[in-house]
């Protein structure tokens, strides 16, 4: 089998306190991620999530496990400066916060940041944030000043500062948590076009169920360790499981299970509610006949 | 139990530069008493401006502000007083918590209302009661809980001052859907009981639709739609004209109809699409 993207081999994770005894907040975690999936992570607040995000990031160091991305060990200590740099570019992330990522005091400064600070030829930086701010919809507000654009907008323009990285995957944290529905739709259709069209691998961590929907995939963290994984169909189809970790299943989804359980015969895919429209509509069409 | 009023309210941001923005245009408005109501609106649409107009933290351009028909900028000096009678819950509370202990920060608002100690402690224990904070945090320091009870500490602490309108801004953002829940299920109990008014800004479609007796919808600066659930969801187009959502279940009850199933659209929880859809097979 060939090395997958990422790597994530028995991954355990505490956070240091005065308390001694503070408990892991990752136990002995095991993941694999292949190039260019789109996987959500779910879980409830304090499950692991973001701190599974900050060491795939190399925010934060394993106590104990590994992590290999494109079969590299990025869990070593002391890892070279130009190691460092390679890894940061190939893996980048999107905060929750849209406030607290931008620097810059023009849209194309802030998206320029990073290229320029990795000694890319300005040229070459012009085309590149160009391009960029196009792939998320932004490319009109080059000259506009960031803390005057909507929070939507703002996250948009945080993906593209990432972006111009030449990554080769993007972790979002919570990216839409802070949003408004249309920043959400329009952040969320940008994430699944870098998926579908660059290839480029996504983790998403929320709460939101509707955008767990779209990936390819759902993992589901309860106290820090994996207790799901598979296609939304598969994940949503353990309601009671996910109840009892915290979290919920999409409203649509929701209707056809309980529907199911008062003995309505509702077969197949329930994930998104043009599924769970089908499902209704020929099962009133067969009890018709 | 109190009623806010607004009357012609308009508000500029950097009023006299040439930044001008109008953030609220000539609103007039009732907020009704002892029930939950919903604001709702896109970013920007004036939502916030709007609450912190509620409280005295931004004093109208144009327009009045009453409280059970008085203006509260009448006195100036005295505007200090309506924050105790009109509470006001910001996005994410938690991180104002400054005190060293979760009682304290609690007490802070009744201390500084002059209450004696006995009232204060009285207050303190029912507030976190109804916020759904366990008696023996208390005494714990801020840093010792997590964030969904550091969220809870900071509403207990608005509810402490018994406010006699309680507007809490985004209160569920970023918890996991059991957070959410909770937290919703303890602020409509405490309506309940105390009878206050509440007033709840969400972008949440589903939890407003779940929680709310009245919505009111806002856009640029305007009130757009008022009104109960089923007369506001049935504006569906309106409402995603302007950025925002409607249920997830109301959106398939929707589907179903333009498929041609005959079913009632004004559908905004699971169980009412379930009540409704079962009897289509009977």
């Amino acid at each position: 089998m060939a090395e997958p993207f990422i790597k994530i081999e028995n991954l355990s994770y505490t956070y240091e306190e005065e308390d001694a005894n503070a408990s892991p907040v990752l136990k002995e975690l095991s993941l694999r991620i292949e190039k260019g999936e789109f996987v959500a992570v779910l879980g409830h607040n304090g499950s692991g999530k973001s701190t599974l995000a900050k060491l795939i990031n190399m925010i934060l160091l394993p106590t104990s496990g590994k992590i290999f991305v494109k079969g590299k060990d990025i869990t070593i200590e002391n890892m070279r400066d130009e190691e460092l740099l390679e890894l940061r570019k190939t893996v980048g992330m999107v905060f929750q916060n849209p406030d607290n990522q931008l620097v810059a005091t023009v849209v194309e400064d802030d998206v320029a940041f990073g290229p320029e600070n990795l000694g890319v030829p300005s040229r070459k930086i012009r085309e590149r944030v160009d391009r960029v701010l196009r792939d998320v919809g932004m490319l009109e507000y080059a000259k506009h000043e960031p803390h005057r654009l909507s929070g939507g907008q703002k996250q948009r323009i945080a993906i593209a500062g990432v972006l111009a990285m030449l990554p080769e995957c993007i972790i979002f944290d919570e990216s839409t948590a802070m949003l408004d529905p249309l920043g959400r739709r329009d952040v969320m259709s940008a994430i699944e076009k870098l998926n579908r069209e660059q290839g480029i691998t996504v983790i998403m961590i929320t709460h939101y169920m509707e955008e767990a929907a779209v990936a390819d995939r759902i993992v589901v963290l309860d106290d820090g360790k994996m207790i799901l994984d598979g296609t939304p169909s598969f994940v949503f189809e353990h309601e009671d499981r996910l109840r009892e970790c915290g979290l919920a299943i999409p409203q649509g989804t929701e209707l056809i299970h309980k529907l199911r359980r008062a003995g309505i015969s509702l077969e197949g895919e329930c994930v998104t509610l043009e599924d769970c429209a089908d499902l209704i509509e020929r099962s009133l069409e067969n009890k018709g006949n | 139990m109190s009623e806010i009023t607004v009357e012609k309210l308009s508000y500029f941001h950097g009023k006299d530069t040439p930044y001008e923005i109008k953030a609220l245009d000539g609103i007039d408005l009732k907020i009704q008493k002892g029930m939950i109501t919903g604001l709702i609106g896109h970013t920007g649409s004036g939502k916030s401006t709007l609450v912190q107009m509620f409280n005295g933290i931004l004093r109208p351009h144009e327009g009045k502000v009453l409280l059970d028909g008085e203006d509260i900028w009448k006195r100036p000096k005295d505007i200090r007083k309506i924050r105790f009678r009109v509470g006001l819950v910001m996005q994410y509370p938690e991180y104002q918590l400054f005190e060293e202990t979760i009682y304290k920060d609690i007490a802070y608002g009744p201390k500084n209302m002059g209450l004696s100690e006995s009232e204060i402690d009285e207050r303190v224990r029912e507030a976190a009661e109804f916020a759904g904070l366990e008696p023996d945090l208390l005494e714990k320091s801020p840093f010792d809980l997590s964030g969904g009870q550091k969220r809870r500490a900071a509403i207990a602490g608005i509810i402490a001052m018994r406010p006699e309108l309680l507007i809490l801004d985004e209160p569920a953002a970023g918890l996991d859907p059991r957070g959410r829940d909770s937290i919703f299920q303890n602020i409509a109990e405490y309506q309940k009981k105390s009878g206050s008014t509440v007033l709840i800004v969400s972008h949440s479609m589903e939890d407003m639709a779940r929680y709310c007796e009245r919505l009111i919808v806002m856009s640029g600066g305007k009130i757009m739609l008022e009104g109960n659930c089923r007369e506001v969801f049935s504006h569906a187009d309106l409402l995603e004209s302007v950025g925002l959502d409607i249920p997830q279940i109301t959106k398939l009850t929707m589907m179903l109809r333009e498929r041609g199933i005959e079913l009632d659209s004004s559908v905004y929880t699971v169980e009412e699409a379930f009540e409704k859809i079962i009897k289509l097979y009977s």
